[in-house]
């Protein structure tokens, strides 16, 4: 999806690291064993974290050995197994799916060929996933058709918009939370942070989408103006993730709590601070959160 | 019950300093404020009593048994349904919204919607109302430009001046104690502060 969603790896003990590893590693294979090889290219770390969410309480989880294909000579890497990397691993090709349909529909016909190319090879493992999780792939869809809606009236409001993408991955935990507690907190959990990626990727896509011309949620609600209203659009977004931290720290995740709360109150805060200053690519392109990267505000 | 000691996370042979340590922590966590209009602000208020409760137990245990009832140190009220669940029936007096509030304070925020779109008159309580609604959605935006007009149109009232200020700060921040057990004594901001320099903040 977007990969946002990431914890800050050296303020984690060893060992808590190794286990985020293993959540990775574990969707990774859950992806590859689910849907084939290629499927492994859209893993990312949003939904290593669904997974993380999925798993929790659950006494930490199964794991198991298996070798990485992108490091064929390294040891076998540990990988978590699970419902939890299952559900994630589907409903991840949902979505991913999903959002090339979107992006076919969004270009022309020449532009929109590779779209179309890369859409047609995960069409089966699409199909497949679409009849284990049906209740989610109807969400995604109504969820991206309102979100096209608004986009193509051009909405100002933005929460509105945002509770379109927000509502899609507020039923990603559907039916895998036991006690009723839990399901409510994690389902306003999942929306806080779909709401803040949203937030986070319209304000990443500025100044590319005023180049091109597009819909950006931001600049719509602000008049053309989004780019003077950063303290706003930062005090919005923190307050996302205060919701998404207030709600977490309701449920038990046994074993993944220092995993849990290191993303929430580290990761979230680093990425949203890299992508305001517009130093997100740097961030993303070094793959890890490193210290220097950690602004002072913090959440 | 649940064993009072893996409710506040600690041994058994966990010393008193430790223990009332780990509660203050849960007790900060679980806190009213933090869930102050917040859907979930009834889970917390049950997590808080349990907090309490294993407090209190652990207390009248290690001083004998003799001691029921009585929290040791500076215990934590629970918050009460009042506070916790909005705080919106001190305010609200005579107004003509009651009923709104009350869907509100249910969870109801569609039958909530539906009374005030009906209401002839647009005053601050009801662009404070409209702004609770939005609020308990998540939908943050919407809930400040309510409350501003809130408290345009009414200046004086506390409850919306409250609310606003609330937004304006972007939510209410509680920090676990990550650092390792050295900050916790300390106030919100000088933890950060501690925070801030362990991470390099202040070279």
């Amino acid at each position: 999806m977007f990969g946002y969603v990431r914890p800050v790896l050296n303020r984690l003990s060893e060992d808590d690291r190794a286990a985020y590893q293993s959540a990775y590693c574990g969707l990774c294979r859950a992806m590859g064993r689910r849907y084939g090889w290629l499927a492994r290219f859209t893993l990312n770390y949003d939904f290593a974290f669904l997974a993380i969410l999925l798993s929790g309480g659950q006494g930490g989880g199964n794991t198991c050995s298996a070798r990485c294909p992108a490091h064929p000579l390294r040891a076998p890497r540990t990988c978590l197994c699970g419902p939890g990397l299952d559900v994630a691993a589907d409903e991840s090709m949902i979505l991913t799916y999903q959002k090339l349909t979107d992006d076919v529909c969004d270009h022309g016909l020449l532009t929109g060929l590779p779209y179309r190319l890369v859409r047609l090879l995960f069409r089966r493992p699409y199909r497949r996933a679409a009849r284990a999780r049906p209740d989610f792939d109807r969400q995604v869809r109504d969820g991206l058709e309102r979100l096209r809606q608004m986009e193509r009236a051009g909405s100002p409001e933005l929460d509105r918009v945002a509770d379109a993408f927000a509502g899609i991955l507020a039923c990603a935990g559907q039916g895998q939370v036991d006690d009723p507690g839990d399901r409510r907190a994690m389902e306003q959990l999942l929306y806080h942070l779909g709401r803040w990626i949203y937030l986070a990727d319209a304000w990443d896509d500025l100044e590319q989408d005023a180049r091109r011309g597009r819909y950006n949620p931001l600049e719509a609600r602000f008049a053309g103006q989004a780019k003077q209203e950063r303290a706003y659009v930062e005090t919005t977004l923190t307050h996302s993730v205060r919701l998404v931290a207030a709600a977490a720290n309701l449920i038990s995740f046994g074993r993944w709590t220092p995993v849990v709360e290191n993303v929430v109150y580290a990761g979230l805060p680093a990425v949203q601070g890299a992508v305001l200053d517009g130093r997100w690519n740097e961030m993303r392109a070094t793959r890890r959160i490193r210290e220097k990267q950690i602004n002072e505000r913090s959440v | 019950m649940r064993d009072p000691y893996e409710v506040l996370g600690v041994s058994q042979t966990a010393s008193d300093e430790q223990i009332k340590r780990a509660y203050r922590e849960l007790a900060r966590k679980y806190h009213p404020d933090n869930y102050q209009n917040n859907p979930l602000a009834d889970l917390a208020e049950e997590k808080m009593k349990e907090v309490n409760e294993a407090y209190e137990a652990i207390t009248r245990i290690r001083s004998g048994g003799s001691a029921s009832g009585s929290y040791g140190g500076g215990g934590y009220a629970s918050g009460g349904a009042s506070a916790s669940q909005g705080g919106y029936a001190g305010a609200s007096g005579g107004h003509g919204f009651a009923q709104a509030r009350q869907y509100i304070n249910m969870g109801n925020l569609d039958g909530a919607e539906r009374i005030l779109q009906g209401a002839g008159v647009k005053n601050g309580e009801w662009y404070f109302l409209m702004g609770s609604i939005a609020y308990r959605r998540g939908w943050l935006d919407e809930a400040r430009q309510n409350y501003q007009i809130a408290c345009q149109m009414e200046p004086s009232n506390l409850e919306y001046r409250q609310a606003l200020n609330m937004m304006q700060q972007g939510g209410y921040g509680y920090r676990p104690d990550m650092a390792g057990g050295q900050c916790d004594s300390l106030d919100c901001c000088t933890s950060m502060l501690c925070l801030n320099c362990m991470c390099g903040g202040c070279n």
